[in-house]
């Protein structure tokens, strides 16, 4: 009898509890579907002020903000922690305060992302470096990197005097392998005798490899000390390591940067005579674009590409390190890219170069 | 069978004139190796002094659980301390110059330590969980501080604006001698004097000062009144509080000193190797300080023995990475050198043990042409598991590091 009671009691209970979830659903579907005009924008670990990889995403955000009047924005930051629950915490967070469409900053956000978006079908994302298969409501920005990594390894031949180089890379996985190989082949492309080093900063699941200058500075030191006289880096704040090195053993050292124009960056203003180029990742492209199409109901999900020919990669002049003759050259390869005459390989093993 | 091993390696180890003989059987193979593979840089200055400055934070953090576990306190929160180092070094070494910022990351990670001491030493906190909560609490404090004092500064919430550098020192004349003779290729002598011209060239002056804290370390400990009471409190704190020494007290000095000797880890990696602040830079040093102090048995000696290992490690494989394909080499020949020592006895599994492993060291060498970085990264790490369950019958922790002690208590 008392178990009986219990029991239609637990009934009631859970009758009461699912009609309280459905009425929290639906208030919060209510909430999402009021037109709020507001872009939400998650970043990567670092700062969104600080040049790099969360500054071109959000001068693309902020680019979109300007030419459309009326939009608001509200923007999350990364940090050294982040696990993919923490992550999907800040998505959920955005959408909360009704963000649509959200801008997600960097391929860590993958897992969390893909949990976030299945569950909130209404909302659009983008996501840069990575593309989430199967989710309709999700366009992936891509870059074809292995381009101006392409472009800043013929800087580099073109450049050497010891007919030596090196490549750092942040992370060994195949998204920065792509970035080795574009650099490596646009070396062969100049001379296929030039020797070649290449070291990772760290291997997955450590992601610390992006964020150890410390490592970067050794590394680069080695590729000098072993003969080389530029190296380029992939590998995000580990990069200003390299710099340094270049720095530090004076005129005939170059480093070359990433992403964004590394001479720009304050933490390398110290190095800036010895940063030769950078290789360009237009982020700010991708992310206006992305922005613009979900406004103009043009937003279709699944990978969509940035090269040389729509603007997405390219190289930096700053600090005419650069002859008028190299940057020449690099300009009509750029066209070459672009036309699909010149195709890039994205893995390393399959350009072959001699071991440095 | 095990335990025979385990007493020879001991013995191997801790008497002299076999040290000698080992080590300079190693430096033979190692040099024939590198005249063999024409790899240069395995025995270069630049590789010495990459390994100087891959160990310092990892041996400062080593003495820093050092000075804790030998008090009796074990001092997970190196990390956290470390981290404190690196913000600490990296604001003021940005407003005062580098040499304070070092001072102020010692004085950083000092305040974590005192503050581990009161937690646990005082309120009686379980000495595993106070270390987590620092540790968390060293990465948060970082981030807020940067968010407000690096802001319109030239840094950002995670990195700070640029320090003033230390400056160098190179032993004139002797220095590009040695630099000279190493760049030879001359079996062994070219090898030795690469090695040493790493130790004289271009080394920062806070690397040496930071490495006195190992004498300074060892003969505290082992050569004062004081370093024998605190080593006496991690021993045995109820003895020691019967005999009048003021075991709170103690305690609390030695994790201020741990805590300031991480900072100074810290500090280093943000103020030297860096330049500036980087949030996660110091990636888990702090941790591997720790193993450190376990691969060294809990001396200062053995500290910097297994910091070196780590840094050798980290410094050969991103110079080269073909110079950790070349050290299979000397593994083989280990190997092999140890099997038919054993045929000698007739001790046939030893043998076959030795053959074996050489062999298929052997094929894997002939077969690729890099070792995985992979395994070079968790190199060191397996080795000190090996010495755990090889040698853990040689290992002597202190008796009481970790266990709760309450003052006026019987020790449970």
């Amino acid at each position: 009898m008392q178990r009986k009671h219990l029991g239609r009691l637990g009934m009631v209970a859970s009758i009461a509890a699912a009609s309280l979830t459905l009425s929290v659903v639906a208030v919060s579907s209510q909430a999402t579907a009021a037109p709020k005009k507001l872009v939400g924008i998650a970043f990567d670990l670092g700062g969104k002020e600080q040049p790099g990889f969360n500054q071109l995403a959000y001068i693309g955000f902020k680019t979109f903000l300007k030419t459309h009047p009326g939009w608001s924005e509200k923007d999350l930051q990364g940090n050294a922690a982040d696990t993919d629950a923490s992550r999907a915490q800040r998505l959920q967070l955005l959408i909360s305060a009704g963000a649509n469409p959200i801008v997600v900053v960097g391929y860590s956000y993958e897992n969390a992302l893909k949990e976030v978006a299945a569950k909130n079908p209404n909302v659009k994302f983008s996501i840069v470096d990575d593309n989430i298969d199967g989710a309709a409501n999700v366009e992936g920005l891509l870059f074809h990197a292995e381009e101006g990594s392409y472009l800043v390894g013929m800087a580099a031949a073109l450049t050497t005097k010891t007919k030596s180089v090196g490549f750092i890379g942040g992370v060994n996985i195949p998204l920065i392998q792509a970035f080795e190989a574009g650099f490596k082949a646009g070396v062969a492309k100049v001379d296929p005798t030039i020797k070649y080093q290449s070291a990772y900063a760290s291997n997955p699941p450590d992601f610390s490899g992006f964020n150890a200058p410390d490592k970067g500075h050794e590394s680069a030191l080695g590729m000098y000390q072993n003969g080389a006289d530029v190296v380029y880096s992939a590998a995000g704040s580990t990069g200003q390591g390299a710099h340094k090195a270049a720095f530090e053993l004076g005129k005939g050292h170059w480093s070359i940067g990433v992403d964004a124009d590394e001479a720009l960056y304050a933490s390398n203003a110290k190095y800036k005579s010895a940063i030769l180029t950078s290789a360009l990742k237009n982020v700010d492209v991708g992310v206006a674009s992305f922005l613009s199409d979900v406004v103009a109901n043009k937003f279709t999900a699944g990978a969509h590409f940035f090269d040389a020919s729509n603007g997405g990669v390219g190289f930096t002049t700053t600090g005419n390190h650069l002859s008028a003759a190299i940057i020449a050259k690099l300009n009509t390869i750029k066209y070459s890219l672009a036309s699909g005459a010149i195709v890039v390989p994205t893995d390393p093993s399959k350009v072959k170069l001699p071991q440095g | 069978m095990k335990n025979s091993l385990a007493n020879r390696l001991w013995k191997i180890i801790t008497s002299p004139s076999r040290m000698m003989l080992t080590v300079g059987a190693v430096i033979i193979m190692i040099s024939l190796v590198r005249q063999y593979t024409g790899i240069s840089d395995i025995t270069s200055p630049g590789a010495a002094g990459a390994t100087i400055r891959f160990t310092i934070p990892i041996l400062m953090a080593g003495l820093g659980g050092l000075w804790a576990e030998r008090s009796g306190v074990i001092n997970i929160g190196l990390e956290g301390m470390m981290i404190l180092g690196t913000w600490f070094g990296a604001w003021f070494g940005f407003l005062y110059g580098p040499w304070v910022g070092i001072f102020a990351g010692a004085i950083g990670g000092a305040l974590a330590g005192i503050l581990h001491a009161i937690l646990t030493v005082r309120i009686g906190i379980d000495q595993a969980v106070s270390g987590l909560a620092i540790n968390l609490l060293g990465m948060g404090t970082a981030r807020f501080l940067s968010g407000v004092f690096f802001l319109g500064k030239g840094g950002d919430i995670n990195i700070s604006p640029q320090v003033n550098s230390i400056g160098t020192f190179t032993v004139p004349g002797l220095s590009p001698f040695l630099t000279e003779i190493g760049s030879k290729h001359i079996l062994v002598i070219s090898d030795v004097a690469g090695v040493c011209a790493g130790f004289i060239t271009k080394i920062n002056w806070a690397s040496l000062v930071l490495i006195l804290a190992l004498p300074l370390t060892a003969w505290i400990l082992w050569k004062t009144r004081f370093g024998l009471r605190m080593r006496f409190c991690g021993e045995n704190p109820v003895a020691a509080e019967s005999l009048g020494v003021n075991v709170y007290r103690t305690r609390y000095i030695a994790l201020a000193v741990s805590g300031a000797l991480a900072g100074l880890g810290g500090a280093y990696i943000s103020v030297i190797s860096t330049g500036n602040y980087l949030e996660g830079q110091t990636a888990g040093r702090g941790y591997i300080g720790l193993a450190a102090v376990i691969f060294g048995n809990w001396t200062p000696a053995g500290v910097l023995a297994g910091s070196v290992l780590f840094g050798l490690t980290d410094a050969l494989r991103v110079r080269q990475s073909t110079s950790v394909h070349a050290l299979l080499l000397v593994v083989i020949t280990l190997a092999l050198a140890y099997g038919v020592s054993k045929l000698r006895k007739k001790d046939w599994k030893g043998f076959i043990i030795g053959v074996v492993i050489g062999g298929v060291v052997l094929a894997y060498y002939l077969i690729n042409k890099v070792v995985p970085d992979e395994f070079v990264t968790f190199f060191p790490n397996l080795t000190t598991i090996l010495v755990l369950a090889f040698l853990s019958q040689r290992l002597r922790p202190p008796a009481m590091a970790g266990a709760p002690y309450r003052k006026g208590e019987e020790s449970s």
